[in-house]
């Protein structure tokens, strides 16, 4: 073989996206890892912890690829370790449960209600639909109203039907696999958030020179 | 003469052109016309769906530069209504979706899974609110 080192034990790891853990829990390999190698060395990686979790971590921790095989390659020799998938994984500790409070929420819901009331009047008054609506029913009708409410309030009920219909909540059942608007929306937002800890909370990608 | 009229033409078909792009550009940006193919499984017939909003603009200019009379019953005003009350409340939506308002909200009062309520609260404001000024409102 000219002498080439053949290594012959190769270890397979893929870091998963995000993990939750207990607060003061000792993080094994195999919990933030699918790892897949030769049957001598499982029982070695099974047993390697990786982090113990303590208050100064607060509730997010990230461990980088690079210190899951510094640890392999210092505890076991001769292996070869292959990375598939993500460069990090998140931790979360889960500190206390996170209660909702209900008068906050009520505080949101009206916000939320009144807010959009009078959003929408603006909106119409704005777009002036009010004269709008008064000549469609003259168009229409051929006749004058100043208050042409059969269109109105069918228009009113349209406009929630239409909201509703377009956060597809109209079928609970999902007729087909497809993700609404909204839960794709949920996913990015998550992702630009993981995205974020994964670049500022990583001790090991804030390595700073000193340029002063 | 022709001059002048040529130039008016001109600009009467800029300006058409300018407006007619944004209406489509702003449809697009909102994604109302993919989200109602998706619901009902006709992505086949979008090119249909594209001519119908032509035509429904090019419907909305002629009735609003002329003043036609159709001298119709009034109760062809009551599907038109609540066919143009879903179209802007799906307007609403794209825009509310668009400016990222529910994941916000949601991830920090922690209700991820009851995202539904607060669509409810902006949902229902806006008919309160729509019926409220049809109403009373505008009679002040």
């Amino acid at each position: 073989m000219w002498g080439v080192n053949v290594l012959e034990k190769t270890i397979y790891i893929r870091m998963r996206n995000r993990v939750l853990v207990e607060p003061e829990e000792k993080i094994y390999l195999m919990d933030i890892a699918q790892v897949i190698a030769p049957e001598t060395v499982i029982t070695d990686l099974k047993s390697l912890m990786v982090h113990q979790v303590t208050v100064y971590d607060k509730n997010i921790i990230i461990i980088d690829v690079m210190k899951i095989i510094r640890l392999i390659s210092d505890q076991i020799e001769d292996v070869e370790v292959q990375t598939i998938g993500p460069a990090q994984t998140i931790v979360e500790v889960i500190l206390q449960k996170r209660k909702m409070s209900f008068p906050l929420f009520l505080l949101i819901w009206f916000l939320l209600f009144f807010g959009s009331a009078m959003a929408i009047m603006n909106f119409h008054d704005d777009v002036s639909m009010r004269s709008v609506q008064e000549k469609l029913y003259k168009i229409i009708t051929g006749e004058e109203d100043s208050k042409p409410w059969i269109f109105q309030i069918p228009y009113s009920i349209g406009l929630g039907l239409g909201m509703i219909l377009f956060f597809n909540h109209v079928f609970q059942k999902r007729i087909n696999e497809e993700p609404s608007p909204l839960e794709v929306e949920m996913f990015n937002y998550q992702m630009d958030l993981d995205n974020y800890v994964i670049i500022h909370e990583n001790k090991e990608s804030m390595n700073r020179t000193n340029d002063d | 003469m022709t001059i002048k009229v040529v130039a008016v033409m001109f600009v009467g078909l800029a300006g058409g052109l300018a407006v007619g792009s944004g209406f489509v550009a702003f449809l697009t940006v909102l994604g109302i016309i993919p989200r109602m193919t998706q619901l009902t499984k006709t992505m086949k017939m979008i090119r249909h769906y594209e001519w119908s909003v032509v035509m429904g603009a090019l419907t909305g200019v002629a009735a609003s530069l002329r003043d036609p009379v159709l001298g119709l019953s009034p109760y062809f005003m009551l599907p038109l209504g609540l066919v143009g009350g879903v179209f802007v409340g799906m307007l609403a939506a794209g825009l509310t979706e668009a400016l990222n308002v529910f994941p916000v909200l949601a991830k920090r009062m922690g209700i991820d899974g009851k995202i539904i309520i607060l669509i409810m609260a902006i949902v229902l404001g806006k008919i309160v609110g729509s019926i409220f000024q049809w109403v009373y409102f505008v009679h002040l």
